[in-house]
């Protein structure tokens, strides 16, 4: 993994955020994947009455969306 | 500045305290407690603008080579937002924003060290209104840098369509979209307003507990010295927080200018 490691910033536009800035990034995107299929899984719920089982669903999908995006967005390019 | 003195000397220090505690009487007409045109707050808000304004200006009316004290200490916030946070977060291209991330440092720093100046003792960003104003400035700030540095198509484009194979495209573009859009003005305004609203509650519980229990019961006495202790000792951690969200907020602001700005990778 150490060999894979991006050289250090050059300051181009075109980073990637540094730090606290990716740090926050990846939370908001972990927390917003639950939120938002969460809450799209509830409003599921309520219309089919399916007592919770798509809230459920949808946190689920939210959070694989949610690593998916975090890898996508911050990992490393390949 | 004034409703505290004349609350503890009367005797009127409710325990617990609460959110009214908050809204201070206001300053002109005097004493009202129904008129909020102009209070402790805003005379803060205002007097911390003209603080800013008057040091960098005379700091730097009359530059010199080898710097006096002043403009050393001007120089330094100066370089530290420049360096440690525009450049750091944003690059080169970020040296063209370390002015506004400068001001929003010390106003920001600024209005919430008034939380533990003496006679001042709370912070307006303890009001909802000033950090969402701020979150604001902020949040139209990056998408008007995005749409104009990519063009409005190709800004939405390169922050609501992350790269991944389409199939997954429909559940992530909806996670996206909170998460730049919707959460980012929200948790910087909410960030900042409750930590400083927590710190001058935790200020206010410790202050007037000591109170109440020395009203209580005077056996109790020595642990309201605690209490008071405890709020010294506080003050420190508040400290801590004021200068911590002050860089927070500023590094945030800076780490969204870069999102906006960056190119598709």
């Amino acid at each position: 993994m150490a060999g894979d490691q991006k050289p250090p910033s050059t300051g181009g536009p075109g980073d990637d955020p540094s730090g606290a800035g990716q740090g926050w990034t990846a939370l908001s995107y972990l927390i917003g994947g639950m939120l938002v299929w969460g809450f799209i899984g509830w409003l599921v719920d309520q219309w089919l009455d399916l007592g919770g089982i798509a809230t459920g669903i949808g946190v689920v999908l939210g959070m694989a969306g949610g690593i998916i995006l975090v890898v996508r967005r911050l990992g490393t390019p390949t | 500045m004034f409703g505290q003195a004349n609350v503890l000397a009367q005797g009127q220090a409710e325990f617990p305290p609460s959110v009214e505690d908050f809204y201070l009487p206001s300053i002109l007409p005097w004493g009202a407690h129904d008129n909020y045109w102009f209070t402790k707050i805003t005379l803060m808000v205002w007097l911390a603008v003209g603080v800013l304004i008057l040091f960098f200006l005379l700091s730097y009316r009359n530059p010199k080579l080898v710097p006096t004290k002043k403009q050393w200490f001007a120089e330094s916030i100066y370089g530290f937002v420049r360096n440690n946070i525009a450049v750091d977060m944003i690059g080169h291209a970020g040296v063209r924003f370390a002015p506004y991330f400068t001001t929003l440092f010390c106003f920001i720093l600024l209005t919430n060290a008034f939380a533990i100046i003496p006679f001042f003792q709370i912070s307006p960003n303890s009001h909802i209104a000033f950090p969402a104003f701020l979150a604001v400035i902020s949040y139209v700030m990056f998408n008007w840098i995005g749409i104009r540095h990519h063009g409005f198509v190709k800004y939405f484009k390169n922050s609501l369509i992350p790269p991944a194979p389409w199939y997954i495209l429909p559940l992530l573009i909806p996670i996206e979209f909170f998460s730049t859009f919707l959460v980012r003005p929200f948790s910087l305004a909410v960030r900042l307003f409750a930590n400083m609203f927590a710190g001058h509650m935790l200020l206010l519980v410790f202050t007037l507990g000591g109170f109440a229990m020395i009203s209580a019961n005077a056996w109790l006495a020595p642990v309201s010295v605690l209490s008071w202790v405890m709020t010294i000792a506080l003050t420190f951690l508040e400290f801590l927080v004021i200068c911590l969200q002050a860089y927070v907020f500023t590094v945030l602001t800076a780490s969204y200018v870069q999102g906006a700005l960056a190119e598709e990778h």
